[in-house]
């Protein structure tokens, strides 16, 4: 199997999360640095090794972008606007308030993504009456108010 | 023994409460339509639903995702049958014969078939949960903090080298786990580490919120970020839903041994119910005395794939609730769903929560009957929900983590972190990373620790503690094995898939079943 350039983000991605933990259980009491440093160790091996596999693998296959591999058929468009959407969502159910945060954010995707009006109405309905009686009603749940519902 | 019997019954009466059977209902409702929908997994609906559990009494709680895996698990065969996408990767065995069966105008048989094996597989694989699960937790009565430390490693190792594509990267997946796990309060010395000034951090990652994070979140971006298409329309069902008594009595055999490879597959740490489907497929078809009928439509092929699927949920719930191993993403979830609920797998729960376990494993027993209900009389309309618009489950699933994470300590910050676990999940998933990995090292991360520094305490820092005994020489051992099992489950699940790949092509149906 060719090598993935896109691994090498990974690989880089590992040895920055060891770096950091590196550092963070220099700061520790000594009695607490056994552990810490065990899992350090072990990813640092670990992605190490990996790294060596890559570089067989590149020796005896080739090199290969990988990147129409991870991001086939991704619509950068839809999944950024998907995400955006998302957290404006979770800043605005502690801020407005849980069910009109809801509905502002179900109705926003799905008028994006196209969704026909009855079944958008219908999804809405049934999703916000389904948590308020599963949540609210049956486990007691207390959802965020804000300056709204 | 007697005790053993009493508990037994004590369980069934336990069980048998009107809450505990409205919960069965709805949970094996809620598993066959998140398993019928191809954009949802079993690991990712347990994951939404663990929340709901809290408030609930333990058994109750473990009971509702006991029913949803069931019913998941089951889910997927319908859409598999009639509209040739399984909604679970543990029915694309069930896609080959079921989706001919819909072409001949036998769906309803092919439904029948699907349903009355996965009710006996289900119901089989609870007679060696019965026996078998009791027997394993006296063995893990002998573990010390030393075996403790294996233990974990041998959990890691299994999940990470069976269910990824690299082992090594299903390896790091763990480590990176296993680093997250030290976030918090140090448990031994309770100093602070890695919390970035949050004091909610003190108690670690919240399992659940990363849970929802890795399983859920992760896959509405999964959903996000491909072009939202129209599924094909489910196909009508003509005929009859039954079975004559002479096609019931020829599926016997079939049954039995997909549940016994079923229930082998899922004790086996690190197999699950979609290696499990392949081999009772291929089974049922070597055994079978109408082999001519394979690849053309052979209800014997859709009965040796859903028995040996079904049969995996009770024999994976054996290593999980005795050792604390699961063995795959499933029961990695409700794993944690015990741990929410302040219960440690392992001999304590057929000890001091014996009633609850039992009440448990009875309630799993019911759960195969509304199964079967609950399938043959709703699978026409579960078929019209499997072709819901991913457009709709996008906002839709994205709201239930929301409000999912934020229902565990009613603390919005508790969403933040589902949210940050979303993209992580998101961007392990497009690398092959192994979001199990992470999850199952979360909860075995702070086992492990206690572990190692347990035992390094009472020798003195000396290691040789960890090699002293014969348990901890079977548990290296293991882990050993764990490392290489990918290599041998990699070509069992191969040379099933093509010998039933080559039985698709047969049929010419055109592609290949699309797995999620």
């Amino acid at each position: 199997m060719k090598m993935k350039k896109t691994d090498i983000g990974v690989v880089v991605f590992m040895y920055a999360v060891c770096a950091y933990w590196y550092y963070g259980t220099t700061q520790l009491k000594e009695s607490s640095r056994t552990y810490p440093y065990f899992t350090v160790a072990l990813l640092f091996g670990l992605t190490t090794l990996y790294l060596l596999q890559m570089l067989v693998a590149a020796k005896k296959h080739g090199v290969t972008s990988g990147v129409s591999e991870v991001f086939k058929d991704f619509q950068p468009v839809q999944f950024f606007v998907c995400l955006v959407c998302v957290i404006v969502y979770v800043v605005l159910v502690s801020t407005v308030g849980f069910f009109v945060s809801t509905v502002v954010f179900m109705v926003a995707v799905m008028l994006y993504l196209k969704v026909p009006v009855l079944h958008m109405s219908i999804a809405v309905v049934v999703l916000t009456v389904l948590i308020y009686f599963a949540f609210v009603r049956f486990l007691g749940v207390k959802l965020p108010t804000g300056i709204l519902i | 023994m007697l005790d053993t019997l009493s508990l037994m019954g004590a369980g069934f009466i336990n069980a048998l409460t009107p809450i505990n059977l409205l919960m069965m209902i709805g949970g094996v409702a809620m598993g066959i339509v998140i398993g019928c929908m191809p954009g949802l997994s079993a690991a990712m609906g347990v994951a939404l639903m663990l929340p709901m559990t809290f408030t609930m009494e333990p058994e109750t709680g473990l009971i509702v995702l006991g029913a949803i895996y069931c019913g998941a698990i089951f889910g997927g065969s319908i859409s598999a049958i009639l509209i040739h996408t399984p909604g679970t990767p543990a029915s694309a065995a069930t896609a080959i014969e079921g989706y001919q069966m819909t072409l001949k105008g036998q769906a309803g048989k092919a439904l029948f078939t699907a349903c009355w094996s996965s009710f006996w597989g289900g119901l089989l694989s609870c007679i060696s949960l019965y026996f078998f699960a009791p027997l394993l937790a006296q063995l893990a009565l002998k573990f010390m903090s030393a075996e403790y430390f294996w233990l974990s490693i041998f959990g890691l190792t299994i999940i990470a080298g069976v269910s990824s594509k690299s082992l090594i990267k299903g390896l790091m997946s763990g480590a990176f786990g296993l680093m997250l796990s030290t976030i918090g309060l140090d448990p031994i010395t309770g100093v602070k580490r890695f919390m970035f000034g949050q004091s909610f951090l003190a108690e670690g990652v919240n399992t659940t919120c990363a849970l929802i994070g890795l399983f859920s979140m992760s896959q509405v971006f999964i959903l996000a970020e491909k072009k939202i298409v129209k599924r094909a329309k489910a196909s009508k069902v003509t005929d009859k839903m039954r079975l004559s008594k002479k096609e019931i009595r020829t599926l016997w055999p079939t049954i039995i041994r997909s549940w016994i490879i079923g229930n082998l597959t899922g004790i086996l740490p690190g197999a699950g119910a979609s290696i499990a489907c392949f081999v009772g497929y291929n089974t049922a078809k070597q055994f079978s005395r109408n082999k001519q009928d394979f690849g053309h439509g052979a209800y014997e092929g859709v009965a040796g794939s859903e028995a040996a699927n079904n049969a995996v949920t009770g024999g994976s719930l054996i290593p999980t609730l005795t050792l604390g191993i699961p063995g795959e993403s499933v029961t990695a979830v409700l794993m944690g769903g015990l741990i929410i609920q302040g219960l440690t797998p392992g001999p304590e729960l057929f000890t001091k929560y014996a009633p609850m376990t039992y009440t448990f494993f009875a309630g799993f027993v019911l759960v195969q009957f509304f199964m079967l209900a609950v399938g043959l009389i709703g699978c026409k309309g579960f078929a019209n929900i499997a072709r819901l618009s991913d457009a709709i489950l996008i906002p839709c699933v994205t709201v239930l983590c929301v409000v999912g994470s934020y229902a565990i300590h009613k603390n919005i910050l508790d969403v933040v972190v589902m949210l940050i676990f979303g993209v992580i999940g998101y961007a392990m998933r497009k690398f092959d990373l192994n979001t199990a990995a992470v999850v199952l090292a979360l909860i075995l991360g702070p086992i492990g620790e206690k572990g190692l520094r347990n035992a390094l305490r009472v020798s003195q820092g000396s290691i040789s503690v960890l090699f002293s005994s014969v348990v901890d020489w079977v548990l290296i051992a293991l882990c050993i094995v764990g490392v290489l099992s990918p290599f041998f489950m990699n070509k069992m699940e191969k040379k099933s898939q093509a010998l039933a790949d080559e039985n698709d092509a047969e049929a010419g149906t055109g592609d290949a079943p699309v797995s999620d």
